[in-house]
């Protein structure tokens, strides 16, 4: 796996398991977290099988990033969008949730096809959600226009107190992320995987990615953002997203790929990590071999099976 | 944020499945075998070429690293593919393979629970007779690999005896049977310390019940693909093996009605597509009966389970012994097969039961015992993983 995928692998899981078997009514009550913070809870009672509730909580918004009614602008819209008619907005949303869908699995779609297609939209619920105001901004970038009302910088949640900074252009967007890590060998890791990723851009092949930058400092984009979020320890990336970048399908790829980097270069750092400690186990072993090998004398002293593997200890030595 | 305010991953890995998910759920919310299928074409390259085999890799679109499946990806993926091979990470409830382990470990965590490992504090479990080199060996991955903030390994029997402490009794003396994929254990615990010189552990696990049934149906020469036929036993295993109370009526009543007994396997060629159909016939009782006839299946080891239990709890501190067969559990995927507690409670009532009569006649029939009461009872799957979750949540918060 090189990508995380955008779908809740346990979400999906579950939805398809109760579309499959809808007239054996389950009570479902599940809790749980995925990375940088985001909650699920879903939730099936006896008395009503149709109906699944299903409610997210995101990430703590630091002070710059844009929130109305408890989440990213734009997101209501997109939620509508996305789903139609199987999936229900309740307001006010489960306490300690930022939103709770109502999904009625007796109005999906009646083909397999489009159902299955559907319900992985659902499990992406998050790509939805928290990818609602990138969305707005690339698709505004793919008919080269900006979202009036807005000009200079907008910051856009994706981990807990944490963002990342979009500078909209008509004819370019350019984003911005400050990469914080916790460990100490985590942001070595982290920072140099950046300059190789940067480094990688640049072979043949690539040529239509996304150009794509890293620096310790801040860079020009950000000289009006606040000061506690130019607070890096592993420097800037900004990658510069083209009209050509967002066209048709690879919209929703891009606002993937965008809204979870921090993510996807963590997971990286952690598997690099798991890659070296596989090496320097091989070394060790290796090493130890050779050690063996140097031992004098194993050859000669062979075991017999009835031979005692203990000195006896005799008067004269004590 | 601190982890404390999120649920803890709990991680079981045994021989056959990995069960994991978060603390506070009734269900793990993935079971999946342990089983990794690693690419091995870009693994064991030379050193010097290590320029062109990054090339090679990249025109492949893969990195060798991150090329690999866990479990049933992983089986589809062998299935479909020669460039991937299996290797099962742990063997006998042990860790074999740290880098197969390690990788399990990391698709765990990123792709099935998509959990960041530094939010959360984990529990995994180990077999009683794990060596402390390879709980050390766990804990440095964990802590140094994925930076996880808190690390808690329990012993997975301790964790079956207490599924049933929430309840409406407070017990933790018992003794656990533990039948997984790789190991068998029968462990006693009094007052939830284990009675470490007591365990018992046998040769034969749900493994072996499935070798068996392997055997037998290609002894009867059933059509099934010699390259699925593991798989196909294990299926068979799972779906319609139950225990019976006595073998040699059983027979009578498969040779009587065999349309009611016989059960037909339906699947499809692996390599080429085509299906076939196998009968399944003696080993649905055949099976399981490897636990309590342990000489139908092996010479080597002959003891049945029953008296395996009664020389454990013989040789647990004499206090402790009733208490002990009050309170037999059952844990583990092979104790899953229908009525076995009720065999394995009846066998071992019986062992007991003339022994107490033998030292009655002994001692002139003068002195009468009180009756030993012997109880198993089934320590179902959810009932563990609340437990194990439950336990998991009072043991961090």
């Amino acid at each position: 796996m090189i990508l995380l995928q955008s779908h809740s692998r346990f979400l999906l899981q579950t939805l398809l398991n109760r579309v499959q078997n809808l007239e054996k009514a389950v009570e479902l009550d599940y809790h749980w977290v995925e990375f940088d913070d985001v909650r699920y809870h879903i939730l099936v009672s006896m008395k009503n099988p149709n109906a699944l509730l299903l409610s997210v909580s995101l990430p703590i918004p630091p002070p710059e990033a844009v929130f109305m009614g408890g989440l990213p602008f734009g997101a209501i819209e997109a939620i509508k969008a996305a789903y139609g008619v199987a999936v229900q907005i309740l307001d006010p949303p489960r306490d300690g949730f930022n939103l709770t869908l109502k999904l009625n699995l007796g109005k999906l779609p009646p083909d397999e096809e489009h159902r299955y297609a559907l319900l992985v939209k659902i499990a992406s619920v998050r790509e939805v959600v928290l990818g609602a105001p990138l969305r707005v901004v690339l698709k505004h970038l793919s008919s080269r226009t900006v979202i009036p009302g807005i000009d200079g910088l907008l910051a856009i949640v994706h981990r807990s107190k944490e963002s990342f900074f979009l500078d909209p252009q008509p004819d370019k967007v350019t984003v911005v992320f400050p990469m914080r890590f916790k460990d100490s060998v985590d942001i070595a890791f982290a920072t140099s995987f950046l300059q190789e990723f940067v480094e990688a851009r640049r072979t043949a092949g690539l040529n239509n990615a996304p150009s794509c930058l890293w620096s310790p400092t801040p860079p020009l984009e950000l000289k009006e953002a606040p000061a506690e979020a130019l607070s890096a320890n592993a420097g800037f990336v900004s990658f510069v997203i083209l009209p050509r970048h967002v066209e048709g399908k690879k919209l929703d790829r891009t606002v993937w790929n965008l809204s979870t980097f921090h993510a996807y270069v963590s997971y990286h750092v952690k598997c690099s990590e798991g890659f070296m400690h596989t090496r320097m186990r091989r070394r060790v072993e290796s090493m130890i071999q050779a050690l063996d090998r140097a031992k004098p004398g194993v050859e000669g002293r062979k075991k017999s099976p009835n031979s005692r593997s203990f000195k006896r200890l005799s008067l004269k030595e004590v | 944020m601190d982890p404390t305010s999120r649920p803890a991953v709990v991680i079981d890995y045994g021989t056959g499945y990995t069960k994991m998910g978060f603390a506070g759920n009734v269900e793990p919310c993935f079971i999946s075998p342990t089983v990794v299928a690693v690419n091995e074409s870009f693994l064991n390259q030379s050193r010097t070429s290590s320029k062109a085999n990054r090339l090679a890799q990249h025109s492949a679109g893969v990195m060798a690293d991150l090329d690999f499946f866990i479990g049933e990806e992983a089986l589809t993926k062998s299935r479909s593919t020669n460039t991937y091979s299996l290797s099962y990470p742990i063997k006998h409830g042990q860790v074999d393979n740290w880098d197969a382990m390690e990788r399990y470990w990391q698709q765990c965590i990123f792709n099935y629970l998509r959990c960041d490992p530094e939010d959360h504090y984990f529990l995994l479990t180990e077999s009683p007779l794990t060596a402390p080199e390879s709980r050390e060996y766990t804990g440095e991955i964990m802590f140094e690999t994925f930076n996880v903030p808190g690390l808690y390994i329990a012993v997975n029997s301790v964790l079956a005896l207490a599924a049933g402490y929430t309840t409406s009794k407070c017990e933790m003396t018992g003794v656990v049977v533990d039948v997984g994929d790789g190991a068998t254990h029968v462990v006693p615990v009094a007052d939830g310390y284990v009675i470490g010189s007591s365990i018992k552990s046998i040769p034969i696990s749900g493994k072996d019940v499935t070798l068996f049934i392997q055997q037998l149906m290609r002894e009867r020469g059933e059509n099934v693909p010699p390259e699925d036929s593991f798989e196909v036993a294990r299926k068979v295993k799972e779906t319609h093996c139950y225990t019976c109370s006595d073998i040699v009526k059983e027979f009578n009543k498969h040779d009587k009605e065999p349309a009611k007994y016989i059960k037909h396997w339906r699947g499809i060629k692996p390599k080429t597509g085509a299906p076939y159909s196998c009968d399944i016939g003696y080993e649905r009782f055949l099976g399981p009966e490897v636990f309590f006839n342990p000489e139908i299946y092996s010479s080597d080891f002959t003891t049945p389970l029953p008296a395996v239990i009664d020389k454990c709890i013989q040789s647990a501190p004499i206090d402790t012994r009733r208490a002990l067969y009050k309170n037999i559990v059952l844990s583990g995927g092979s104790t899953m097969f229908k009525d076995f507690g009720r065999r394995l409670q009846r066998d071992l009532k019986k062992i007991v039961d003339t022994r107490v009569l033998t030292s009655e006649a002994r001692l002139g029939g003068g002195i009468k015992s009180q009756p030993v009461e012997v109880k198993c009872s089934q320590s179902s799957y959810p009932e563990i993983c609340s437990l194990v979750w439950r336990f998991s949540t009072s043991i961090y918060a």
